[in-house]
């Protein structure tokens, strides 16, 4: 993570939990980066990673853990879904080439 | 008879058995984005931890932003 910030990087995490949560959980692991409450699930639906779980007969929806890189001009440029995207390194990789300076 | 019969039959559940396959496999792909490389990444605006609203565009033009979604705070990963 602190390699993701360094090369002109901010990384969001993003759940539905509450800000009184997510800042508990921050101070926890210790996170330096925001985590953003999308408590309506409004953001996950639209990109469509909500996940619907059964939770002892009872369905809630979370997101399906993704990581999705952005660049600076707004456009996507890497998607990962599912337990690999746990792993930053890939992300970091992606983001390590972005910011090659071009023809190098 | 009895065999077109037997046969309709077997067409019958094999149909019935397709439609609940493809539901299944419906249901696999929900949480699966249909976002691709390439896409403008929709833009939002949502509290932080410190009850402060970050918006996706205001990155714009000055850092590649990752977005880590996690199933609930409080678990691994």
């Amino acid at each position: 993570m602190a390699k993701l910030e360094a090369s002109d990087t901010v990384v969001l995490g993003i759940s539905i939990d509450s800000p009184a949560a997510n800042a508990a959980f921050a101070k926890q692991i210790g996170v330096t980066f925001p985590l953003l409450s999308d408590m309506n699930h409004k953001v996950l639906t639209e990109y469509g990673i909500l996940k619907p779980y059964d939770v002892k007969g009872d369905k809630y929806e979370w997101a399906q853990r993704t990581t999705i890189v952005v660049d600076k001009e707004g456009k996507i440029q890497h998607v990962e879904q599912g337990d690999s995207a746990v792993n930053p390194n890939s992300a970091v990789s992606v983001c390590t080439g972005l910011h090659k300076p071009h023809g190098q | 008879m009895k065999r077109i019969v037997t046969a309709f039959t077997a067409l019958l559940l094999l149909l019935l058995m397709a439609g609940q396959f493809s539901a299944a496999a419906q249901e696999d792909t929900i949480a699966k984005t249909n976002l691709k490389v390439g896409d403008a990444a929709p833009d939002f605006t949502l509290l932080a931890n410190d009850w402060k609203p970050v918006k996706l565009s205001d990155f714009r033009g000055k850092k590649t932003v990752v977005l880590a979604f996690y199933v609930l705070a409080f678990t691994g990963g």
